[in-house]
């Protein structure tokens, strides 16, 4: 078996790394690992005054500094109960729009196109986009210079307080924010076009459930009261864990999301496709150029929506001045008296939808709740970088895995100092099916199904080793002739988990044996068509996800009733584990 | 000029990766500070890193995995100098406030329960200098692009960096702005190290203590300068603790001595 490993993932925001394994022809697994360390934040503002969190609650990531900062004052306002005055709703709203700027304009310049255009960096790829590099460098600094003037500092401002603002900014300020947004326009829309048009591998697509904030009154924007998902269905910001359902994988410090056991998508990417029907404008008109069904299965075009909403939010910042100088009293911070209260902000992030919920008693936070973007992007990242390596592999080209994960992983720019670097192949160990094969039966007692035909020599093998296993005493064994109308014949109430026993050519050498999840044969169409029957016995998606197949290489399936040595000595060393 | 660039290397720990961030933040500079000096690995910026000999290590984050050390001790040998940037790698950050292993045990089981985690192994946060002898300290949350801009071209022509010398109180006062204190209240300038020019106060809000404790500052008196402004010990304790990771310790020893 084969290994491939990125160990550092490179051009992201932080420390992860991806491994694929692969055994003959098959991707057995992928696994999005993040070696960044645990921070407990959510403990660390436990015991604070909700003014010393809204501090130290956004340290959490200095990438989304500004995102983490409207989140938590979001939470908090909630919590307390404290309404804000127009005023400061629109400076807030500038100063998210600065650092979706920022981060769109460095991500998809300098993280994401030096691999379109085959440099190792973007100080490489000055020498040919010597232009690009430079405005778009030009442009981060613009979105960089509205969070400093917003926020106080580039990272980690601390102007922006529950209630208000410790200070506004001077009209001449505003006035200069507003004629620079202006300027960048022609650079702007040569953005969207070069974003729009690259051309992306088609290699990981696949349907996907979108989920991304609702901004109410038909609009687009990066914050609201609920969240809307890709089917149309809406949550109330306080029922957030109907959709997130964290719960923890050990090869990763960043927790995982799971929407009815259905993983989700979350970004520039998922807010395009639930909202872009609402951009005004030229961004409007641009998404409707360029908007296809292909952005609605594959995260590459992840690019090209950041493209289209750093468009929206150039259009978008002239008119939030403008609004802001109708309104020339600079209010004073809003006073609060609460002392308890429960409150959750949604707010989007660069990268997708960012969760805040606090729990305030006697005037301190007793409970936290932090659910970033990249936490609940996780799940996809692996499920993307699956489909990817498997469409790779069946077309021969290997060699390409390593390369496209990288960039499968990039586009969903994930941002890991705050959900806990990138991708490698792995080679998987020869004797790794006995590992998972006893983790699997430490979670519950399994259910075989012997499945094969009896005719055609080795793929007679599930058919022989259930009737061996049987002989031997073992409970909850099946043959696939003894299953009536192909329905599972148990009541599986117990989830336990189901063990199909089959002839699998991976090729490998013959009498190689493999475990490996049900899901993952559907990612490969020439080994689908025989369990394809089985799938409507399960009855709901755990069922479905607690099903394997153990399967062996087999050396011949020509009509004939003899199983080759090869895979004979293979069963005898199952049956030989089993029976212990 | 024939000699050689300086070989730099920029590495990230655990932390918010604020601190590289900064950097490229430094945008109209930025490639000059690429073309100045020979950067050999920034994991945040580029993708053809090498992990060879270096004449600079710079390290942002604290050490909270086992690997992290590992990591850290190969930096350590290859470097000539170790230079620890960001609030993180000097004093631990923010998360190395529980100072207490038990405490820490507990707060870790809170959030991942009992969950065997199989690809690295979790440690107490602690700043770097706990694990390698580090040279130079930037300190800052972030650390600002002044101080990192005039640290690497002093370093580009020879000369070590300066050390923060003063308090945020300096800065301050230099700014014009009214004392917060005098009017009651809770600022914690007077005892954190100066670098960011007093920017939270400029804009009529207390400092909150980011950049971490200044080492000849007397803290003793603005303890009980605050308490005589009517703030309880638990609240002082908890708000000069916040920015100041593994740093506080001794003083709150020393300080719980002083008491009995």
């Amino acid at each position: 078996m084969k290994k491939i490993t990125i160990d550092h993932l490179a051009r992201v925001e932080g420390n992860g790394g991806i491994t694929a394994i692969i055994d003959g022809k098959v991707v057995t697994d992928v696994k999005f690992n993040i070696f960044e360390g645990p921070r407990l934040i959510e403990r660390l503002t436990v015991g604070r005054t909700p003014e010393e969190d809204v501090s130290i609650a956004p340290r959490i990531c200095a990438i989304c500094t500004v995102s983490h900062k409207n989140a938590v004052l979001r939470g908090m306002e909630n919590a307390l109960s404290v309404i804000v005055p127009p005023k400061v709703g629109l400076a807030r709203e500038l100063m998210h729009m600065g650092e979706m700027i920022e981060s769109h304009s460095l991500h998809v310049y300098y993280l994401a196109l030096p691999d379109y255009v085959g440099f190792p960096n973007a100080i490489a790829m000055a020498s040919k986009f010597a232009f690009e590099v430079k405005i778009a460098l030009e442009m981060k600094e613009y979105g960089n210079h509205i969070m400093k003037v917003l926020s106080g500092r580039y990272i980690h401002g601390e102007n922006p307080v529950i209630g208000g603002f410790g200070k506004y900014p001077t009209k001449e300020e505003l006035l200069w924010i507003k004629s620079r947004a202006i300027q960048f326009m022609p650079f702007v829309y040569k953005t969207v076009s070069l974003f729009c048009e690259l051309n992306y591998p088609d290699c990981p697509e696949d349907d996907t459930l979108y989920a991304c904030c609702e901004p109410g009154n038909d609009a687009y924007g990066f914050w609201g009261d609920e969240i809307l998902l890709s089917t149309g269905e809406k949550i109330f910001r306080d029922d957030y864990k109907k959709l997130t359902n964290e719960f923890i994988v050990p090869h990763s410090y960043a927790k995982r999301s799971r929407y009815n056991g259905k993983p989700y998508s979350v970004g520039a990417l998922a807010r395009v496709n639930n909202l872009g029907e609402r951009l005004e404008g030229e961004a409007g008109e641009w998404y409707k150029k360029y908007f296809n069904d292909r952005w609605k299965k594959n995260p590459l075009f992840h690019n090209a929506a950041q493209a289209l909403e750093i468009l929206c939010c150039f259009e978008k910042i002239p008119k939030l001045v403008d609004e802001m100088l109708q309104l020339p009293e600079d209010p004073p911070i809003v006073k609060h008296s609460a002392k308890e209260g429960k409150g959750t902000g949604l707010v989007e992030a660069p990268r997708g939808l960012l969760i805040h919920h606090y729990e305030i008693n006697d005037g301190l936070v007793e409970h936290a709740d932090i659910i970033t973007p990249t936490a609940q992007n996780a799940e996809e990242i692996e499920r993307y970088c699956h489909i990817a390596a498997q469409k790779l592999l069946d077309e021969g080209q290997e060699n390409e895995i390593r390369d496209r994960l990288d960039l499968v992983v990039r586009a969903f720019d994930p941002c890991i100092s705050c959900s806990a670097h990138l991708a490698d192949v792995k080679k998987a160990p020869q004797e790794n099916w006995k590992e998972k094969l006893a983790k699997i039966k430490s979670e519950g007692t399994p259910i075989f199904v012997g499945v094969g035909n009896p005719n055609r020599s080795d793929d007679a093998l599930g058919i022989d080793l259930a009737q061996r296993l049987r002989e031997e005493g073992v409970r909850h064994v099946w043959l696939e002739a003894e299953l009536r109308e192909k329905a599972l014949p148990f009541k599986n109430q117990n989830n336990y988990p189901t063990i199909f026993l089959d002839a699998i050519d991976f090729q490998e050498e013959p009498g190689r044996i493999i475990l490996l999840p049900l899901e993952f044969v559907f990612r490969k169409v020439s080994l689908s068509h025989r369990f394809a029957p089985f799938i409507h016995a399960f009855q709901n998606n755990e069922q479905l996800k607690n099903a394997y197949i153990l399967g062996i290489q087999p050396e011949s399936v020509k009509e004939g009733r003899s199983i080759s040595p090869a895979v004979r000595g293979a069963l005898n060393k199952i049956l030989e584990y089993l029976k212990n | 000029m024939s000699q050689e660039k300086l070989k730099i290397g920029i590495y990230e720990l655990t932390g918010c990766a604020g601190d590289a961030l900064l950097i490229l933040d430094c945008e109209k500079e930025l490639l000059d500070i690429f073309n100045a000096a020979d950067i050999q690995s920034f994991l945040m910026a580029k993708s053809d890193n090498i992990d060879g000999e270096l004449d600079v290590a710079l390290v942002e984050g604290s050490v909270t995995t086992e690997k992290e050390i590992e990591e850290l001790k190969d930096i350590r040998k290859r470097a000539k100098l170790v230079v620890a940037i960001g609030l993180c790698a000097t004093v631990g950050g923010i998360q190395a406030r529980f100072l207490d292993p038990k405490e820490w045990r507990d707060n870790y089981k809170n959030v991942y329960g009992d969950v065997n985690m199989t690809h690295v192994k979790a440690i107490q946060s602690k700043p770097i200098d706990e694990y390698i002898e580090v040279d130079y300290y930037l300190p800052g949350c972030p650390i600002g692009k002044e101080q990192f801009l005039n640290f690497f071209t002093r370093f580009l022509r020879g000369n070590p960096p300066e050390k923060t010398q003063n308090p945020v109180c300096v800065s301050c006062k230099y700014n014009e702005n009214d004392c917060l204190l005098k009017n009651g209240i809770f600022c914690l300038g007077p005892v954190t190290a100066d670098g960011c020019g007093s920017i939270c106060i400029n804009h009529n809000l207390p400092c909150i203590g980011c950049w971490g404790p200044l080492d000849v500052a007397n803290r003793t008196a603005e303890f009980y300068l605050l308490k005589e402004k009517g703030y309880s010990v638990d609240e002082i304790k908890k708000k000069m603790a916040n920015y100041a990771g593994t740093k506080i310790a001794e003083f709150f020893e020393e300080f719980g001595k002083e008491k009995r």
